[in-house]
């Protein structure tokens, strides 16, 4: 099954980029959703809402491309990777604090998302919101 | 393509993840003239240092050699030297066969796909070890794609009574993710060798890839320590499926989820893990595999999924763990017909003998 995603403007207090994906995040379309969120980012969208409330299934290389998502809103250039090491090292994002960040809000992830989520703590870098509106709200 | 030029071709990609360690580890990759190609990481020479030369190999020939210095645990030290020199060597004979043949961009796209691979291949064990009393078996199988799967069974070094046993996938895709794997298999290794328990070996795992590197490549791993005397099989998880505990007394297969499972590996500071163990009774099984398994797709587009995977191990309970690991194999390969695997796919058994009920001859 594959993955569609559509693209919403929503004037909040800022303007947010709603994000909805529909169908499977996995290793055969995870850059394809980087390279989409990247050229959102070119085009100036900087708070993004995604809509995971059709997203049926995530796979692990689907956690690269959430990662990847959050430090291309935070400014970051997103790794390659394809392109080794030495562009994966240039980038100097620190995850390793954990800290929540406020660009990328998720919405209403299905059980089986949400305990890909869960089971690799990637929860521990989102904000997940029970719907629209409250993750609209949050910016 | 000369064997040097590709070596200095390549580097950037293997020695990047040294680059600025904060750990106090120089890594150095040397021609056979002993010429200083590369260099990555930086030693204060006031530091009593340990050095370990490490020859690569290509194709049965010398092509050069790692030299790593630091002031760590000599036996880090050695893991990531060796761990690099099998890299630099993989990439050398596969540049040389495929890469200076390559012109266009699909058969360059290829001739990665086949390097990853071998660099993945020459990373997973494919017998595991002679242990008395238990019997292991297991089973791996590369995506086209190569998806960073690895294993690891083995003794840790003088703890004649224990067994490791580590599983992990590398997130992401490709050369990097291969690399990564090729990486995080000898620091695990080295880390069990010195850890008390396997929480202790996942955290000190988890600070050097944070440490040496950030990326939005992660690992999940489980890491468990059979203690073969008593049974007891202790297990520390991070982020990674679940393993499925077999009982031999009828009782049904359970996930051995943990109240302290922890994210992946090399994403965050702290992992938080606890350990967890269960006692193996005398034919008891413990099912280890990746996501693979469970995520693999059949024709319709639906997945093999965890309640499957339950009901074929229900269905081949009481056999050999080979028997197992065939069951579960079997299984999954008729589930998925003619669909290309989109990930590797890893299972490891371990079973403990059952009593051998004593024949009154």
């Amino acid at each position: 099954m594959a993955l569609t995603t559509s693209v919403e403007e929503v004037a909040g207090r800022v303007p947010i980029t709603v994000v909805s994906l529909d169908g499977e995040l996995d290793a055969s379309n995870f850059e394809r959703l980087i390279d989409e969120v990247r050229g959102l980012y070119d085009a100036g969208s900087r708070q993004l809402v995604l809509d995971l409330s059709a997203l049926s299934f995530l796979a692990s290389s689907g956690l690269v491309a959430l990662h990847s998502i959050v430090r291309i809103m935070h400014g970051e250039p997103p790794p390659d990777p394809d392109s080794g090491w030495d562009a994966l090292h240039s980038l100097g994002l620190d995850v390793s604090s954990g800290a929540t960040q406020a660009e990328v809000q998720l919405v209403g992830p299905q059980p089986a998302v949400a305990r890909v989520l869960q089971r690799t703590g990637l929860d521990r870098l989102f904000h997940v919101h029970p719907d629209r509106a409250t993750a609209i709200g949050a910016f | 393509m000369s064997l040097a030029g590709s070596v200095a071709d390549r580097l950037g990609a293997i020695v990047g993840p040294f680059g600025a360690s904060p750990s106090g580890v120089s890594i150095a990759i040397e021609d056979v003239d002993g010429r200083v190609l590369a260099s990555a990481g930086v030693v204060s020479t006031t530091d009593d240092l340990a050095e370990v030369r490490h020859e690569i190999a290509a194709g049965g020939e010398v092509v050069g050699r790692v030299v790593g210095r630091g002031a760590v645990d000599r036996s880090i030290i050695e893991a990531i030297v060796g761990s690099v020199a099998a890299g630099v060597g993989a990439v050398v004979e596969v540049s040389v066969e495929r890469l200076g043949a390559a012109d266009d961009n699909s058969h360059r796209i290829e001739a990665e796909l086949a390097l990853g691979r071998r660099i993945q291949r020459s990373f997973v064990p494919l017998i595991p070890p002679d242990v008395a009393g238990y019997e292991i078996a297991s089973h791996y199988e590369a995506a086209r794609e190569v998806g960073g799967d690895f294993f690891d069974v083995f003794r840790p070094q003088g703890r004649a009574g224990r067994l490791a046993i580590v599983i992990g996938d590398v997130t992401g895709k490709g050369i990097a993710a291969a690399l990564l794997m090729a990486f995080a298999r000898p620091l695990l290794h080295a880390a069990i060798d010195h850890a008390p328990s396997p929480v202790i070996a996942l955290d000190r795992t988890n600070r050097i890839l944070v440490e040496e590197r950030r990326s939005s490549l992660f690992i999940t791993a489980l890491c468990a320590y059979v203690e073969l005397r008593s049974g007891v099989l202790r297990l520390a998880n991070a982020g990674h499926e679940p393993p499925l505990v077999v009982p031999a007394d009828g009782r049904p297969p359970w996930w051995l989820e943990l109240d302290g499972a922890g994210p992946l590996l090399g994403a965050f500071a702290n992992l938080d893990l606890r350990e967890c163990s269960v006692q193996m009774a005398p034919g008891d099984l413990v099912l280890l595999y990746t996501d693979g398994v469970t995520d693999a797709r059949a024709a319709s587009g639906e997945r093999f999924g965890d309640d499957r995977l339950v009901s074929i191990v229900e269905a081949a309970r009481g056999g050999s763990a080979a028997g197992m690991v065939d069951a579960v194999c079997d299984a999954y390969h008729r589930f998925q017909g003619e669909m290309p695997a989109a990930d590797d796919v890893t299972i490891v058994a371990i079973r403990r003998n059952p009593k051998r009920a004593r024949s009154g001859r």
